[in-house]
Formats: structure tokens, C-alpha cells, sequence
């Protein structure tokens, strides 16, 4: 279980970066991309895959 | 181009982070209907005399977890030896699952007993591998027009069952190194740790059913890759060896072609090995020919499943990469089931002439010919 956590903190740190340069991103482009790294990083963070 | 104009803005993350949890709920739902499929799918119709059982009632450490599955018990009225039969040992090896099914639902024992556990592991149904694009489900059309409709797995147990996996995988028994992900992998766990990671629980769970029962022959049915040296195959351990090549000589005449190979000594955690060495079982497994999980596979859908035609594997046959005789082979689900259920059959027919009084006399299974002339659907129930 020690270790789900330690997963699931990095996971959540993971998202908050992300999140954040996705609204301080300029280019649209660095926004879509953003936005393809957060699918899987909420889809684990869930444990649904 | 974008990034010259500079168009993004806090309104567009706004708008991408809507976008993105649209398509995370969607692939979400997806995900999570291979957990909790509708009951339409995976369902079981067992014939009259079987007793549905769970493995828990083996080995209580599987109750209510996951790796729980059940096992179908049918005896007959004369005694005599006890068979067990596993299908999805490796979820994404259909011919096995649906010809464990197939006998479910057909089989009549007049003497002995049958145990079938069709779904051995239940957390390898409910996921496939990330990358490799198979369809999460296959089906088949009854002769009345319904469909039956059965989950496509992994080779190995859901992530979310059973994680991190170690860089190197060490069998408990044994001590033999493996790759990781062999941790997660049923037929390298056997026999099985009764306090061991998930997959090691399940198989400990199977050891238990064979030596609590007594069981006389044990079969695992598989499939493997087109190129994958041991295909179309029986696989059998040192005890089994006598009955398995007389199988092996009956399924020729009846113009089966399969290859025998002896169990690895040194190859560990196989059921063959496993379980013939920790109990007094004739350890079997078969293999037939899948194309869909093959490496050299092209477009990866329900049809390649069904049929195995695919053109990478023409070309990789015109090439000598493969181990079957690629144009003239069987490589229809109706053929791979029909070679399942008939090897199963001839094992059994069999046992009586290498075990005195472990006769099983089983009837109501479909030939080989009779698959694959009349396709699955027309054997399984409604």
C-alpha cells in the first residue's frame, strides 16, 4: 500500500506541472500536447489503467 | 505555426482541459466495462451435472479477491479418475477459453469426473496489453441468430490486481530468474505461494484443487504465435510422456497434425512441470496456432481473431519464418477449438490404458470435423 501511494503522489504532482503549464502555455500547439500527456496521467492516477 | 501567432490563452487550456476529460471519461468507461462487463458477456451455460464451485473452496486465501474464479464440477455415475481442464490461463489465447467453454456446456460424464475452470485467470480478462490494439471482445452467432459474446484478456494479471512488477522476477520454488513480468504470468507462478502476490496465490489455489481431488490428468489449453517454435503442440511432463504420444498418434490418423514436446526440466513455473513434480498428476498442455497474438500481425480486430488470415503472416510464411505449414494450415477459432476439444477428448478416452481404474468416459463433445465443418457457435448454448 506504501507503494500505491508513493504512485499515486507522483502521479498528482505529475498532473499539477502539467496543469500548470498547460494555462501558462502561450503556443496552442504546447497546449494540445499538454492536454495528450494529461489523459493517462488522470487515468492512472485513478487506477483505471 | 501556431507558436509564432501565440494563440493560446487561459480561455483554450480551459477549453483543452474540458476536451481532455471528455476523452478521459470516454476512455475511462471503456476501460472499466473490460472490469465489469455486461451480463451478456463472458456468460456460462454449463451442461446439467455441473456443480458450480469457486477455486476459494480450495484454497480460502482467493475468497473474495479477484483472482477468485470459478470451477465447474461434473460426476459421473460409474467412478473412476478425475480430469481438470483450464482454459485462459493466458486471457489473450481464445481457442483455449472457448474450448474449455465448449466442453462446459456439451460435456456428459458417464464415468469418472470433469473439472473445468474456464476463466483460470479472472484479472487477465479484465484488461488488455497497452499498445497492442486487439478488440476487447470476440463473439459467435448460434445456430438460432443470438450471439455469445466472450472478453479478449492479456497474457498476464491487470496491473491494477498486482504492481509494481520486479525488474527480475525470481520463482519462489525454485529460484530461477525470469523476466519482471513473469511475476504476473499464471503458467510461470506454479505451484504457487500460499502468501505470495496475487497471480502466485492463484496458482497455489490450483495446486490445492489437484492434490485435494486427487486429480489423475490435468490439461492446460493454450495458443501461441505462428512463430513461435512450439505450436500446434502437446506439451507434456516425463510422466505424462506414454499417454500424450498415444494421443499424439491418434490425432495424426485422424489427420490432426500435432507436435509433441517434452516438458523442460529446467524451464520452471510451468504447470507441466509444476504440477507433474508436486503431485502424482499427468501434467498436459496443448497449443494451438493464433495469429492475433503474434508479433508479425497486421490490422489487430475481431476478424484476424476469428479467421487468423492475415497478410503479414503470408508474407512472413513465403519468407520460411514460421513453424506451421502456413497456406494449408487451420487456422480458423473453428479448427484451433476443434483441436482443443478433440486432444482433450483422446487424452481422456486414453487414461484408462497408463492409469488403471482412472477411466473417464466423457460423451456430447463435438469432433474435430464436426467444428470445423458446423463453426463454435453451432456448440455453444443459447
Amino acid at each position: 500500500m506504501m507503494l500505491t501511494w508513493v504512485y499515486w503522489t507522483i502521479t498528482v504532482m505529475f498532473i499539477v506541472l502539467v496543469l500548470r503549464n498547460l494555462f501558462r502555455e502561450k503556443s496552442l500547439r504546447e497546449q494540445f500536447v499538454a492536454g495528450m500527456v494529461l489523459v493517462p496521467l488522470i487515468l492512472r492516477a485513478l487506477m483505471i489503467k | 505555426m501556431f507558436e509564432k501567432r501565440y494563440l493560446g490563452n487561459r480561455l483554450t487550456a480551459g477549453l483543452m482541459l474540458l476536451a481532455v476529460a471528455a476523452v478521459a471519461a470516454i476512455a475511462g468507461s471503456s476501460y472499466l466495462q473490460m472490469r465489469n462487463p455486461p451480463p451478456e458477456v463472458d456468460r456460462l451455460v454449463p451442461h446439467a451435472g455441473f456443480e458450480r464451485r469457486m477455486l476459494s473452496d480450495w484454497f480460502d486465501g482467493l475468497r473474495d479477491t479477484p483472482a477468485d474464479t470459478p470451477v465447474f464440477v461434473q460426476v459421473g455415475e460409474e467412478p473412476g479418475g478425475t480430469v481438470l481442464v483450464l482454459g485462459g490461463t493466458h486471457a489473450n489465447e481464445p481457442a483455449g477459453v472457448i474450448a474449455a467453454v465448449v466442453m462446459l456446456e456439451r460435456a456428459q460424464v458417464q464415468r469418472g469426473r470433469l473439472i473445468i475452470a474456464p476463466y483460470a485467470n479472472m484479472m487477465a480478462r479484465t484488461h488488455t496489453f497497452p499498445q497492442d490494439a486487439h478488440p476487447q471482445t470476440f463473439s459467435f452467432e448460434t445456430p438460432s441468430g443470438a450471439r455469445r459474446t466472450f472478453r479478449y484478456g492479456a497474457r498476464t494479471t491487470n496491473p491494477v490486481n498486482e504492481w509494481p512488477n520486479p525488474d527480475i522476477y525470481i520463482h519462489p520454488a525454485s529460484g530461477q530468474t525470469m523476466a519482471g513480468v513473469e511475476r504476473s504470468n499464471l503458467n510461470r507462478a506454479h505451484p504457487g505461494v500460499a502468501d505470495g502476490g496475487a497471480t502466485e496465490r492463484l496458482a497455489y489455489g490450483f495446486m490445492q484443487l489437484i492434490l485435494q481431488e486427487d486429480v489423475d490428468l490435468a490439461i492446460d489449453l493454450h495458443e501461441a504465435s505462428p512463430e513461435y517454435p512450439v505450436v500446434d503442440a502437446i506439451v507434456a511432463h516425463e510422466r505424462a510422456m506414454e499417454l500424450a504420444a498415444m494421443v499424439t498418434m491418434e490425432l495424426e490418423f485422424e489427420g490432426v497434425p500435432i507436435r509433441l514436446e517434452p516438458s523442460p526440466e529446467n524451464l520452471r513455473g510451468l504447470n507441466h512441470r509444476e504440477w507433474g513434480d508436486n503431485s502424482n498428476v499427468l501434467a498436459i498442455l496443448t497449443e494451438t496456432c493464433n495469429a492475433s497474438a503474434g508479433r508479425f500481425r497486421g490490422r489487430t480486430d475481431e476478424a484476424l481473431i476469428l479467421s487468423g488470415e492475415d497478410k503479414a503472416y503470408d508474407k512472413a510464411a513465403g519468407l520460411g519464418r514460421l513453424y506451421v505449414p502456413w497456406e494449408s494450415w487451420d487456422k480458423r477459432i473453428a479448427e484451433r477449438v476443434g483441436r482443443h476439444v478433440t486432444t482433450v477428448w483422446m487424452l481422456t478416452e486414453n487414461l484408462e490404458y497408463v492409469r488403471e481404474d482412472a477411466g473417464v468416459t466423457v460423451t456430447g463433445l463435438p469432433t474435430f470435423a464436426e467444428m470445423s465443418e458446423q463453426g463454435v457457435g453451432a456448440f455453444l448454448s443459447e
